[in-house]
């Protein structure tokens, strides 16, 4: 850039030097052709020695004008005379004034031998210019014929740009520069470098507030995630943490962590359901690879095979304990009936026999009545002999028949077995005798129902017990009844049957199905 | 006068005893044994031991009640057996009634209730006091005996499905559940030999069952 400039100086300098030669020689030659003789200048004004007017040629004369105003002088000396001329400085000096492309700063000036300037001072123009000296390296080079160009301090002692040569025309030699402020070349490139500086600056702190920026998108979730992880290290699954998905990349990675939640979740909602015992809860395995969803289902299965075995060992326990149970109370009855009733018969026939007293006799006999009654009657309570001659069916029509005799409630029983070759077993006999007087037993105490109705089917797959009483129901969920219901259910479950309990005021029904065992 | 002759079958010493003791007492009766149970009566039977009337207990060890009743009947002896038991439910009497009984005593009956059902029978006749006949009665009449190819409760289910009730229906009038009438349809199709209803109600009208 440095010597496009200098070159553009150059160019100016060369022009403004080549016109002012051309002017002088112009001048010169007019002079010279001219015959009027003017050999005196105004001696007030110069003071010119005769040495240097007996020297022919062009002259700088401002040395030896009186205010030192810069002068260029013709002498001629002829056969005629003497002729001397001061051409118009003005001249020169507009020529010098051309300053296009110089900018601000940019001015050509003359400087003389002396190194004292000979055109006006763009800087100093209310300073003469003779009183401005100039002893530059330029003019300096220029002076000893070198013509030159570079960076050099001007007369104010600031860089310029500066071409520098000589005009040299007879005995006139002046040192024309060309000259421009670096300052100022460098200017619009130092504001460039400025806005640059700046610009750089700018972009820096918006690169850094960014990737901060930035920085906070990718860590936040990052962190959030684990602390997330942290939490689910801990164990606790139920962690809700809101993630704002920046990037697809993180929200695949958030997508995948509450995957595994969900599915660690999953998995511990479900060992949890095992743990409870809930095992009719399933999992489904997220994929081929998911061990900890294996194992957990293996164990619902071994649990679940336990479960069975532990169920069937209790109802096969319960069955033994109830059998026992029942075989007690057949035992006791039989006692009862086949025992102490026939020695009580014995003391009625002794005392027919050997009681004098027909008043005595008759109160005894009634007494040992009523006693023989109520052996029977504990005696069909603890196990009526009928079930074991007649089957169920006909023991609940006596049942019920004595029932009816001592109860206000009308109890209708319809007999639905088989009178021959019935499949109820003697087992399935007791239970559903045991289940129709605790059911009878339950109505007649808390229902106040005016009417009960039990039908009891035997078919070819099935037994069906079907009570109905219109009585004022209850709550199957907070029933107690001395554990009535509770039994009923067990009886039902060493049957392997179901039961089914509808309990609305005016409407109680039970449903018991027990399978024909063949 | 002709003499009664009796044979006491019973498992209780104690008891016949007593029994012994109290018809001694009557002049026209001769209690000519007393066994334990219905194996030794047989005994007696088949040795053509001569006995008009025999007191049975049903329950005894070896042979009881009903099996004597069976035998007497299959060997159609003339021996004339008099049931004497602790059981008083219907069914007993029943079964003893139709099994050839010709009286049914509760062991805690009367002197003269006795005496006057031995004395009754000797005639031939039959003995069931008004109790024990109603005993009787009421348990028959409970028992739903049916002739016909459906049995009473499926001709019931039948009548009620033709008159266009839905099972749930039928089982609320009946006092059963949905699936027991459910099984009595089934049965009743295939007893009929019908595939559905439509065609069931047509056969059951050709037929006069409805």
């Amino acid at each position: 850039m440095n010597d496009r400039i200098l070159m553009q100086l150059n160019s100016i300098e060369t022009l403004e030097s080549i016109q002012i030669e051309k002017l002088i020689k112009t001048k010169w030659n007019s002079f010279a052709s001219t015959q009027i003789d003017n050999s005196d200048i105004d001696s007030n004004v110069f003071r010119l020695p005769d040495s240097v007017k007996a020297i022919d040629g062009i002259h700088d004369l401002t040395s030896y004008h009186k205010d030192k105003k810069a002068t260029i002088g013709f002498i001629l000396n002829t056969e005629k005379g003497r002729k001397i001329e001061v051409i118009d400085y003005s001249d020169i000096q507009n020529i010098l004034l051309e300053r296009t492309g110089m900018g601000k700063s940019g001015e050509t000036y003359l400087v003389g031998q002396d190194f004292r300037m000979r055109s006006e001072s763009r800087f100093f123009p209310h300073k003469k210019p003779y009183d401005i000296t100039v002893k530059t390296k330029g003019v300096i080079s220029a002076l000893k014929g070198v013509n030159g160009r570079g960076i050099l301090d001007d007369y104010r002692g600031i860089p310029v740009y500066s071409v520098h040569s000589l005009i040299k025309i007879s005995n006139l030699k002046l040192v024309i520069l060309s000259e421009i402020d670096v300052s100022e070349v460098t200017k619009p490139l130092d504001e460039l470098k400025r806005r640059l500086t700046t610009l750089t600056f700018v972009i820096f702190l918006v690169a850094v507030t960014l990737s901060l920026f930035l920085t906070r998108i990718i860590i936040d979730p990052i962190k959030n995630m684990r602390n997330s992880l942290r939490i689910m290290a801990k164990g606790d699954y139920h962690q809700t943490i809101e993630y704002k998905r920046s990037s697809s990349e993180i929200k695949e990675m958030f997508d995948a962590l509450s995957q595994l939640k969900a599915s660690l979740q999953g998995a511990v909602k479900f060992s949890e359901a095992i743990g409870n015992m809930d095992l009719t809860t399933n999992y489904q395995p997220n994929s081929a690879n998911d061990v900890l969803g294996k194992s957990l289902l293996t164990m619902r299965d071994k649990l679940i095979d336990f479960k069975h075995q532990e169920d069937n060992s209790r109802t096969i326990s319960n069955r033994l304990l109830v059998n026992g149970l029942e075989n007690e109370r057949r035992r006791l009855s039989r006692e009862l009936h086949d025992g102490v009733g026939p020695y009580l018969i014995s003391l009625k026939y002794y005392i027919e026999n050997n009681v004098e007293n027909a008043l005595e006799k008759t109160e005894m006999k009634r007494i040992v009545d009523e006693t023989i009654s109520e052996i029977r009657s504990m005696s069909n309570a603890l196990m009526p002999a009928s079930i074991d001659d007649f089957g169920i069916g006909v023991t609940l029509t006596n049942y019920i028949e004595n029932l009816n005799r001592s109860t206000s409630i009308s109890i209708e029983y319809e007999d639905l077995t088989r009178q021959e070759n019935s499949n109820i077993t003697n087992h399935q006999a007791i239970n559903l005798f045991r289940i129709c007087q605790e059911l009878l037993n339950n109505s007649i105490k808390h229902s106040k129902a005016k009417n009960i109705r039990i039908t009891l089917s035997e078919f070819d797959e099935f037994i069906s017990l079907f009570y109905f009483d219109d009585g004022i129901g209850f709550d199957i969920n907070t029933v107690k009844l001395g554990s009535g219901i509770t039994n009923i259910k067990e009886r039902v479950d060493i049957c392997n049957g179901e039961v089914t309990i509808n309990a609305l005021p005016g409407n109680t029904t039970f449903e018991i199905e027990l399978p024909i065992e063949l | 006068m002709n003499e009664i002759r009796l044979i006491i079958a019973d498992d209780h010493d104690l008891f016949r005893n007593g029994l012994v003791e109290l018809l001694k007492k009557h002049e026209d009766i001769k209690i000519v044994k007393s066994v334990a149970d219905g194996f030794e009566l047989f005994n007696l039977i088949k040795e053509g031991f001569d006995a008009d009337i025999v007191l049975l207990d049903l329950t005894m060890p070896k042979m009881d009640g009903f099996e004597v009743l069976k035998e007497l009947k299959n060997l159609e002896a003339k021996i004339k057996p008099i049931v004497i038991s602790m059981h008083s439910a219907g069914n007993y009497i029943a079964k003893c009634a139709k099994m050839g009984a010709y009286g049914y005593l509760l062991k805690n009956t009367d002197e003269s209730e006795l005496i006057f059902a031995i004395r009754t029978v000797q005639k031939g006749k039959k003995y069931f006091s008004a109790e024990i006949s109603e005993k009787m009665i009421n348990f028959m009449s409970a028992q739903s005996v049916s002739d016909g190819v459906l049995s009473n409760k499926e001709t019931e289910v039948l009548g009620l499905i033709s008159k266009g009730f839905t099972t749930k229906e039928i089982a609320a009038k009946l006092f059963v559940s949905t699936r027991t009438i459910e099984t009595h349809r089934n049965s009743i199709l295939k007893k009929l030999e019908v595939k559905n209803t439509a065609e069931l109600i047509k056969k059951a009208t050709e037929i006069n069952l409805i």
